[in-house]
């Protein structure tokens, strides 16, 4: 079933549907989350996502333009927890720093991951989006409110760093 | 990329769908609608008594009026807020709420008209406070059922795609 018959369903007020939307996007939502925040902030942020798309669903007037949708409210949920966290000082910087901290990187046992953590917020999120959810560049466009020039920069940006840190670890392509 | 990471969520899927439970409860639907059609149908009822009210009236008789008609606004937008920011009124709840709403204006439109005729006086006004309260019900009811129609037909059309 695609999606966009799920969420036509859901939106009907058929609650199995809903319940296998959240299952099916469960993953990648998390999985955006997680890159962008700590595995402690991930699940709480998660929840308010899911639980801000269950109360926007019925206001959503292109189905098949799902998967944008669910990134800009999660996006919206990550921006504001970082935007919090900047007002105590505490700034994008210690998210940045997941990627030093040699525990953190034990335990998640993933290069990659730890280099994906050690990008910069806007690069780090375009990459994730394009590469991890598969969302086209207009549709990263959309879900990062900038226009498309801005997220292909991003991306080549983020390439590039992504490259550069991978050969400092030693990686050769 | 969870699969590189070997990491999950920590919450497993049937927590988080049961988390949601309490948001798509019908209750707090019903009690959201039910607090805006009270609320509002209050506020006409209260406010066509206060305003047909014969002979000038004593300032703690208005304040009172003041004060009911403030409670009722209160309940209409605290119902109102519910609604559109707190729990999910999906297509079909909307066409259950829109009848709920035509009822609701009909009942206030009799009891406003009945008002004016028992007091003998205001019957054009009531009758236009009544025409509006029912009319605004009517379009309610008829954009529900029009998107609700417009969504069974996508569904018909997405699930015949599937089928072919």
């Amino acid at each position: 079933m695609t999606d966009e018959l799920l969420v036509v369903r859901a939106q009907l007020g058929e609650r199995a549907a809903l319940a296998e939307l959240v299952l099916r996007w469960r993953m990648p939502v998390w999985t955006y989350v997680r890159r962008m925040l700590d595995a402690e902030r991930a699940d709480d942020v998660a929840q308010e996502i899911w639980l801000a798309v269950v109360r926007g669903l019925p206001r959503l007037r292109e189905p098949e333009r799902w998967a944008p949708w669910l990134f800009t409210i999660a996006r919206r949920s990550v921006t504001d927890r970082l935007r919090a966290e900047y007002a105590r000082a505490e700034a994008f910087a210690e998210v940045e720093a997941v990627a030093d901290d040699p525990a953190e990187a034990t335990v998640e046992r993933a290069e990659l991951a730890a280099v994906l953590s050690g990008l910069p917020v806007l690069e780090r999120e375009v990459l994730v989006l394009f590469y991890l959810e598969d969302l086209s560049v207009e549709e990263c466009a959309q879900v990062c409110r900038v226009p498309v020039g801005t997220v292909k920069s991003r991306l080549s940006r983020a390439r590039r760093l992504l490259r550069e840190h991978l050969t400092e670890k030693g990686w050769q392509p | 990329m969870a699969a590189m990471t070997e990491e999950e969520p920590r919450l497993p899927a049937r927590h988080l769908i049961e988390r949601l439970g309490p948001v798509l409860s019908p209750w707090a639907r019903a009690r959201a609608v039910a607090a805006l059609l009270a609320g509002l149908t209050g506020t006409v009822f209260v406010s066509a008594l206060w305003w047909s009210e014969p002979g000038p009236l004593p300032g703690r008789t208005h304040a009172a009026f003041a004060l009911f008609t403030a409670f009722c606004l209160a309940w209409a937008a605290y119902g109102g807020w519910s609604l559109t920011r707190r729990v999910p009124l999906f297509a079909t709840d909307r066409v259950v709420a829109g009848w709920l709403s035509v009822a609701a204006s009909a009942v206030t439109a009799v009891l406003v008209t009945a008002v004016a005729v028992q007091r003998g006086g205001g019957l054009l006004p009531a009758l236009a406070v009544a025409v509006v309260c029912v009319g605004a019900a009517l379009v309610l009811v008829v954009r529900a059922h029009v998107r609700r129609a417009a969504l069974l037909r996508r569904r018909r059309e997405l699930a015949g795609e599937e089928e072919k």
